[in-house]
């Protein structure tokens, strides 16, 4: 089969045009695009049907998006009928999501963030952003070349092959290191902003801070970290205003 | 600090470039606010100006999931701003006032998320009989079209967030302990945001314990700094 190498490099554009109707689908489409050209040849009509199954909703992880991309376009060779590949597109959709939610931006992007901002605070400055985008960017690279390759190798097998790799089982490790990194980097950048100033205010920040936290828990997702950084900003200029 | 055209220039592409990787294109990471926050540090001629107002934003960042459909900050563009309201500036009295716009401008950026993602359904629905008909250049067209929106999204926003950085510079002045104040609430609210995010993701499980453990950990090196 011809046009993997596009067909990655087309994955990193995959929610190019992410919308509430479709959502990743039409970028998935996009990305199948360059693996369905041999079909066209062998069977137009069969190839013109799996061009409209592959841009149809779809929504997962970009991160583990070749993995339905593979699965698909293997389906499509290998005449799968097209209910039963419409079938693994939806099923795709929850674990998809889950585990790259879960695997990327629950885990491996904290850990290096946390990591890295210890790095920029302890003197490394700029270092540690390029030391952080060298590191995200191996396995970001890596997972989607390997997503595709599985994906294209397993086809309707996809779930199978999903369960025994190395995703399901880095989850647990890789979110354990994220707890560890921000744990750690939190006391860190707060004594590298607090530095200047007095006791006093490192009280005052601590305070703030618990607040925060609390507040997070007791109003749950209303109350985001912006949104509570927004009311205490405009809570301390009226004070100000008030005590001039 | 006085900005020039080119300056002002390179800012704008950097902004739609991190604008671009926080969801359409790549997604290499440029987009977090450190790194966004550095390198707009550099153009400006104050990287740390830029290493601390992203620092700042990036504990914000923390707290944020970007899963599925949820509405989430767009914290790239919004670091350029803090960015150049932090530079050329004493950092203990600008941080609290550049955070306060980079927050703001991160919530239009949000907004503006919404508004590219309606568009890009609108442009998909007129295109759906030629989807339902399996065509590859109806499917392209949606794809580049859909990323020149964002990257017009994204270079708006920045200059919006450059517009509201230079008006907080010409109009906003604070007395000192206001602007002290703000700085320090600034920076609870970020590790609020950063620990409360920590928190949430970690559940119940041994993660939390990790989390705990990173926490004492953190707060030994920081006592012997």
């Amino acid at each position: 089969m011809n046009g993997s190498g596009r067909a990655l490099l087309r994955l990193f554009t995959v929610q190019g045009v992410w919308n509430y109707e479709r959502m990743l689908g039409v970028g998935v489409g996009y990305a199948a695009e360059p693996l369905l050209k041999d079909l066209k040849a062998k069977d137009p009509v069969r190839h013109s049907e799996a061009v409209v199954r592959s841009a149809e909703f779809f929504n997962c992880n970009p991160n583990l998006a070749g993995l339905a991309v593979g699965a698909t376009v293997r389906a499509e060779y290998d005449s799968a009928p097209g209910p039963q590949i419409a079938r693994l597109r939806t099923a795709l959709c929850s674990p998809l999501g889950a585990l790259g939610d879960q695997l990327f931006w629950a885990g491996l992007l904290p850990a290096l963030v946390g990591a890295a901002l210890v790095v920029v605070v302890l003197g490394g400055g700029l270092w540690g952003i390029i030391g952080f985008l060298v590191a995200y960017n191996i396995v970001h690279v890596w997972t989607a070349s390997w997503s595709l390759r599985t994906g294209l190798a397993a086809g309707m097998g996809v779930g199978a092959a999903i369960g025994s790799s190395w995703v399901p089982r880095s989850i647990p490790r890789v979110g354990l290191a994220a707890g560890f990194a921000v744990g750690l980097a939190a006391p860190i950048v707060a004594n590298w902003y607090l530095d200047p100033f007095g006791r006093l205010s490192v009280v005052a920040v601590l305070l703030v801070a618990a607040l925060g936290v609390v507040s997070g828990r007791l109003f749950g997702a209303r109350m985001t970290g912006g949104r509570f950084a927004l009311v205490a900003v405009l809570l301390t200029l009226v004070c100000r205003l008030i005590l001039r | 600090m006085i900005v020039t055209p080119l300056v002002l220039l390179s800012l704008i592409v950097w902004g739609t470039l991190v604008g671009l990787d926080l969801v359409s294109v790549a997604q290499t990471m440029i987009a977090r606010p450190f790194v966004a926050g550095g390198v707009a540090g550099v153009l400006l001629g104050d990287p740390m100006a830029g290493l601390r107002a992203g620092v700042l934003l990036e504990l914000f960042a923390l707290d944020v999931l970007p899963v599925g459909a949820a509405r989430y900050p767009d914290y790239g563009p919004a670091t350029i701003a803090a960015t150049v309201v932090l530079a050329g500036a004493p950092w203990e009295l600008s941080l609290g006032l550049a955070g306060t716009i980079g927050l703001l401008v991160s919530v239009l950026g949000g907004w503006s998320l919404q508004q590219l993602r309606r568009m890009n359904a609108e442009a998909v629905q007129r295109h759906a009989a030629a989807l339902a008909a399996g065509d590859s250049a109806v499917i392209r067209r949606l794809q580049y079209t859909g990323i020149l929106r964002d990257a017009v999204r994204s270079a708006l926003l920045t200059a919006v967030g450059l517009g509201g950085a230079w008006g907080a510079q010409r109009w906003l002045t604070l007395d000192r302990r206001t602007a002290v104040a703000l700085t320090l609430v600034v920076i609870g609210a970020g590790l609020a945001a950063a620990i409360g995010g920590a928190l949430r993701s970690a559940g119940r499980g041994p993660r939390r314990n990790w989390l705990a453990a990173g926490l004492v950990v953190g707060a030994a090196v920081a006592a012997f700094l």
